[in-house]
C-alpha cells in the first residue's frame, strides 16, 4: 500500500519533523521507495522463529550494585541549554499563550 | 630526523619511551601534518591542539620522573565527532550539535588517553553516522585521500583518511552497518569492528543501540591491536550495561600461523551481482594468500544472509527515530528561536537542526514503529535477525573466519550516488554481521588493477574471536604491500619528527 503525501504528513507530526511542501513531497517518494526495499522482510517466513532484540541476546547484562554515586554535576548538564533558570530548563508555553513557561 | 608517517604506533610509543623524541615533538609533528594536509582533506572537524599538548607534556613529565610509560604513550590519536570529550565539541557532524560542549568523556576515549595516546583531532563523519561517504556532514565533505575528487567512504570517513593521509597514527570510529570497515576499504587502511558488546558504547552518541561499535582504524594491523588492548584492558565498563568483560592481549597470537586453519569462502557474495571485478580478484588474491600460507579453503552458505539490508534498514532506523528523539532543542542542540509552544519549537527545531538524511531515517523509522506497521516490519526483523546469526553459528562450526569483500567497489565520485536507497547498498557486505552482532575487520590489498584505488578483504568471525580475526588479518597484511602504506599526495607533507 503506498503512502500517500497525507500519510507522511502525519508521520512528520508523529516525528516532530517540520517538513514544507516541498520536502513532504520528496519524503513521500522516498519513503515509498524505502519501504520497496523492505519487502523481503514482510515476505519471510518466520511464524515458528523467535525474534532477537540483541546481538548478544544469550548473554545476560552486568549490572553494578544498587549504590549512590556521583553523576553529571547539574552545571554541566544545563550549560549546553539555551534557557535555563535555576536547576531547571526554561521551555516555551507548553498548552499555548506564548513566551517562555 | 623522521617523519610521523613512517612509525607504527609501536615505534612512537618505544620512541618516546626510550627518549629518542619527546611526546610534545610527536604531538607538534601530528599537529604539523595536520596543517600541512587537511585544509585540502578536510578529515579533522576539530584540532585540539591544547588537550594534546598538555597530554603529552604530562607524559614528558612522567618520563623525566623516571615513571614507566603507558604502551600507546605519545601516539597521535583522531576521534570521531560522535564522541565525547571534555574540552572538545561533539557534533555528530550536524548542525543540530554545532555548538555541543561535551559534558563528560565517552569510556572508549578515556581507556586510549589512558594508554597514553594524544587527543590530536575530532573528525568528520556523515551526520550522526547516517550515511557511506561522508557527504550527509553539515560541516562539509572530506576528501579520499587517494583521490581527492572521490569519498573516503562513510560515516566514519573523517577518521579512515585523516589515518590514510598520516595526518594521525590511529583512530577512533563507529561501526552501525559497515561504517568503520567502508571506509577503511575506501582509503585504504585496516578498520576493525569488535564484537558487539567488546568496547563500551558510554559517551558515544547512539544511532543504533542494538547494532552500534567502537572499534579502530590504523595503518597496520599491529597497531589496531595495540588499540583493542586499550579498548577492553580494563575489561567491563560499569557505564555500559552491554559491555563485556573480555580483556585480552591482542599481541600475543598477531604473528600466530593460519596453517590448517578454515577460511570459508561464500559463492554467493563472490559472485555477488554488483561487485567489481577488480575487488573480486583482489579478495580471491586474499584467499590465495592464507592459503599459500596453509589454511585451508572451504565453500560455505549463509542462508539467510541475504535478508540482512531489508532487516538492518527495519531495525536502524527504529532505534535511529528512538534515539534521536532527545533532540528537541531543549537540553542542548540547535534551537529555533521565537516559538509560541513547546511543540513549535520542538517541530522546527528538529526541521532546520537536522539535515534530509537524518530526517529521512528517522521519518521511516517513525513510521515502521507505528501502530500496526510495527508487527509487519519491526518485530519480523528481529526474527530475520535470529536466522542470520544462526546462519553463522553454523557457518562457525565449519570454519574459523568467513573471508569476502568489504565492498562492492572501490570509492566512488562525490555525488555519483544521489539515490539514498542506491547507497544503502554500499554496505551490502558488512551489514549481516552488525545484526548478529559478531567482529569484522577491513583489510587493505593495494592498489585495484582498474581503478588504482585501494581494494580490501573482509574477515569476519565468531563472536568475541576478535584476537583470532587480527590474526587472520596479518597474515592477509603480509601476503600484500599495503602495509603502513600512506597515500602517495599526503607522505611527508610536513610532519617532520
Amino acid at each position: 500500500m503506498a503512502l500517500s503525501q497525507e500519510d507522511v504528513r502525519a508521520i512528520a507530526d508523529y516525528a516532530r519533523i517540520g517538513l514544507d511542501e516541498e520536502e513532504l513531497r520528496a519524503m513521500t517518494v522516498y519513503m515509498n521507495e524505502a519501504v520497496a526495499m523492505l519487502q523481503p522482510i514482510i515476505d519471510l517466513e518466520v511464524e515458528e522463529v523467535e525474534p532477537t532484540f540483541h546481538p548478544i541476546g544469550s548473554l545476560v547484562n552486568v549490572m553494578r550494585a544498587d549504590e549512590p554515586r556521583e553523576g553529571l554535576r547539574l552545571d554541566d548538564a544545563l550549560e549546553n541549554a539555551h534557557a535555563t533558570e535555576g536547576r531547571s530548563f526554561r521551555v516555551p508555553s507548553i498548552l499555548g499563550g506564548g513566551g517562555l513557561s | 630526523m623522521s617523519l610521523l608517517d613512517e612509525l607504527s604506533a609501536r615505534q612512537i610509543a618505544s620512541g618516546v619511551q626510550a627518549g629518542e623524541f619527546s611526546a610534545e615533538e610527536v604531538c607538534r609533528a601530528s599537529l604539523d601534518a595536520i596543517a600541512s594536509r587537511d585544509a585540502e582533506l578536510h578529515a579533522c572537524l576539530q584540532v585540539l591542539e591544547e588537550l594534546a599538548l598538555a597530554k603529552a607534556r604530562e607524559l614528558d613529565r612522567d618520563r623525566a620522573a623516571g615513571r614507566a610509560l603507558p604502551p600507546l604513550a605519545g601516539v597521535p590519536l583522531a576521534v570521531k565527532d560522535n564522541m565525547n570529550l571534555i574540552g572538545s565539541r561533539t557534533t555528530c557532524g550536524s548542525r543540530m550539535l554545532e555548538d555541543y560542549e561535551s559534558p563528560y568523556t565517552a569510556t572508549c576515549v578515556q581507556r586510549m588517553l589512558d594508554a597514553g595516546c594524544l587527543p590530536i583531532a575530532k573528525t568528520n563523519m556523515d551526520e550522526f553516522a547516517f550515511g557511506s561517504s561522508t557527504e550527509t556532514s553539515h560541516f562539509g565533505k572530506t576528501a579520499n585521500p587517494w583521490d581527492a575528487e572521490r569519498v573516503p567512504g562513510g560515516s566514519s570517513g573523517g577518521s579512515a583518511a585523516a589515518v590514510a593521509a598520516g595526518e594521525v597514527t590511529l583512530a577512533l570510529g563507529s561501526d552501525t552497518g559497515g561504517s568503520i570497515r567502508q571506509p577503511a576499504a575506501f582509503c585504504g587502511v585496516v578498520g576493525l569492528k569488535p564484537t558487539y558488546g567488546a568496547v563500551s558504547r558510554y559517551g558515544v552518541v547512539a544511532f543504533g543501540s542494538s547494532l552500534d561499535q567502537v572499534g579502530p582504524f590504523g595503518r597496520r594491523v599491529e597497531d589496531v591491536a595495540l588499540a583493542m588492548n586499550a579498548l577492553l584492558g580494563e575489561g567491563h565498563d560499569p557505564m555500559d550495561a552491554t559491555s563485556q568483560d573480555c580483556p585480552v592481549d591482542f599481541l600475543e597470537h598477531l604473528e600466530d600461523p593460519v596453517e590448517g586453519l578454515r577460511v570459508g569462502i561464500i559463492a554467493d557474495f563472490i559472485d555477488a551481482e554488483g561487485l567489481s571485478g577488480e575487488v573480486r580478484s583482489a579478495v580471491l588474491g586474499a584467499a590465495e594468500a592464507l592459503a599459500d600460507q596453509g589454511a585451508e579453503l572451504v565453500d560455505v552458505s549463509l542462508p539467510n544472509v541475504a535478508d540482512s539490508i531489508s532487516a538492518y534498514y527495519v531495525i536502524g532506523p527504529c532505534e535511529a527515530f528512538s534515539n534521536l528523539a532527545r533532540f528537541d532543542g531543549v537540553r542542548y542542540g540547535y534551537q529555533e528561536p521565537g516559538c509560541a509552544t513547546l511543540a513549535e519549537q520542538s517541530a522546527k527545531s528538529r526541521a532546520h537542526g537536522f539535515g534530509a538524511e537524518a530526517k529521512r531515517r528517522q521519518m521511516l523509522g517513525a513510521y515502521l514503529l507505528s501502530s500496526g506497521v510495527y508487527e509487519r516490519y519491526y518485530h519480523k526483523a528481529q526474527k530475520a535477525r535470529t536466522l542470520i546469526t544462526k546462519s553463522y553459528e553454523r557457518a562457525f562450526e565449519e570454519v574459523d573466519v568467513l573471508l569476502l569483500p568489504s565492498s562492492p567497489r572501490t570509492a566512488f565520485k562525490f555525488g555519483e550516488i544521489s539515490d539514498p536507497t542506491q547507497m544503502y547498498l554500499s554496505d551490502m557486505f558488512t551489514i549481516s554481521s552488525n545484526i548478529a552482532g559478531n567482529g569484522s575487520v577491513s583489510v587493505p590489498l593495494g592498489l585495484g588493477e582498474d581503478s588504482g584505488l585501494p581494494v580490501a578483504v573482509q574477515l569476519q568471525g565468531p563472536a568475541f574471536k576478535d584476537r583470532r580475526l587480527l590474526t587472520f588479518a596479518r597474515a592477509v597484511e603480509r601476503g600484500f604491500e599495503a602495509e603502513g602504506r600512506v597515500a602517495p599526495a599526503f607522505a611527508g607533507k610536513g610532519g617532520e619528527l
